[in-house]
């Protein structure tokens, strides 16, 4: 494997979220809204997955001025980690499905 | 009739849990936490209401605060009082947990951990040092410093307990039951080494036989826990 490390799930998301810049709260409903209340954010998890990302520079910083809804957006490096990583979680997804369809078979 | 009254906690690195089902319970009998106090809470009187608690723990600067508290708003949780890292709050049942996956909550006992560890390790070794002159020396000096080492001794215990209790949360919480189980042997051992070395060392009759009283009520039940778990894990294995 090229990347270092797999992405947290929940880190994941958060990253799948930050493609446009958002703040803490609308990452939380958009993740909820587009996997229909399947996967949900917790607000201390939210926080502490923020600040790391903020340190491994995958997202940046992009709007402050208001500091109870900071915005942030993922960096350029961010956006090659997170399509390193679908593109592991794809393969993930079709050894898991090869695997079915054999049983089916 | 008074409208405060004081809840124990039963310290949040040992029984965060249980804590904040005792806050539930007393929420329902009408009695809702408002603050952190010594060792525990104040608890306020009102209407009786079904509340479910967390904490969590954060070095929070007044800025990173705002957006902090905000987020626990935005998905229903009311921050009820903060002290120091460590901050309470308050949600309807129903309300989705505030960590959401194992990851963070590693990172959680992780912080407040590591904020602890430096303290308590060299409070550990200085007692260390401390009763290793203590046997070294003689005469006044001695004495100095033995009196020095348990006043040490009685600050670093809790605190190193303490700090173990957590990293024990932490690896609870990532699943290495083995680290997390092997914290449970270090009391047990400590109170075994302290033994020995004062056999080993004192020659005065009655230290003698307190000490071996010690490594006999600490023996024993450990060789009949050992043996107990032994067993059971045989057993679990076959089933």
């Amino acid at each position: 494997m090229k990347t270092s490390e797999q992405l947290t799930d929940s880190m994941f998301y958060i990253m799948a979220a930050l493609t446009k810049p958002r703040h803490g709260y609308a990452i939380m409903s958009l993740i909820e809204e587009r996997t229909k209340g399947a996967i949900t954010i917790g607000p201390a998890s939210m926080y502490t997955i923020i600040k790391k990302l903020l340190k491994q520079e995958w997202i940046y910083l992009y709007d402050g001025s208001n500091p109870r809804r900071k915005t942030y957006l993922l960096t350029e490096k961010g956006k090659e980690v997170l399509e390193e990583d679908v593109k592991l979680r794809k393969l993930m997804i079709e050894l898991a499905e090869m695997g079915l369809r054999e049983a089916e078979e | 009739m008074r409208d405060t009254k004081y809840m124990m906690s039963g310290g949040l690195a040992f029984s965060e849990d249980k804590d904040m089902e005792t806050l539930r319970k007393y929420s329902l009998k009408g009695w809702h936490v408002r603050d952190f106090k010594f060792m525990g809470y104040t608890l306020e009187k009102g209407e009786s209401a079904d509340y479910i608690y967390s904490v969590d723990y954060q070095t929070l600067n007044k800025e990173e605060a705002e957006e902090y508290f905000d987020f626990f708003s935005a998905s229903g949780w009311t921050h009820i009082s903060s002290q120091g890292n460590t901050h309470l709050f308050r949600a309807l049942p129903g309300t989705k947990p505030i960590h959401s996956d194992r990851e963070t909550v590693a990172e959680k006992h992780n912080h407040l951990g590591s904020s602890m560890k430096w303290t308590s390790i060299s409070l550990v070794l200085i007692t260390m040092l401390l009763w290793v002159g203590a046997l070294l020396t003689d005469g006044g000096l001695q004495l100095t410093i033995i009196v020095m080492a348990v006043i040490f001794s009685v600050v670093a215990i809790p605190i190193a307990w303490t700090v173990m209790t957590i990293y024990q949360n932490k690896w609870k919480a990532e699943g290495k039951m083995g680290f997390a189980n092997l914290i449970r042997i270090v009391p047990i051992l400590f109170i075994l080494c302290v033994s020995v070395t004062i056999l080993l060392v004192v020659d005065h009759n009655p230290l003698l036989m307190l000490a071996s009283m010690l490594l006999g009520a600490v023996t024993l039940p450990t060789i009949v826990w050992l043996i107990m778990s032994l067993y059971h894990k045989l057993r679990g294995e076959e089933a």
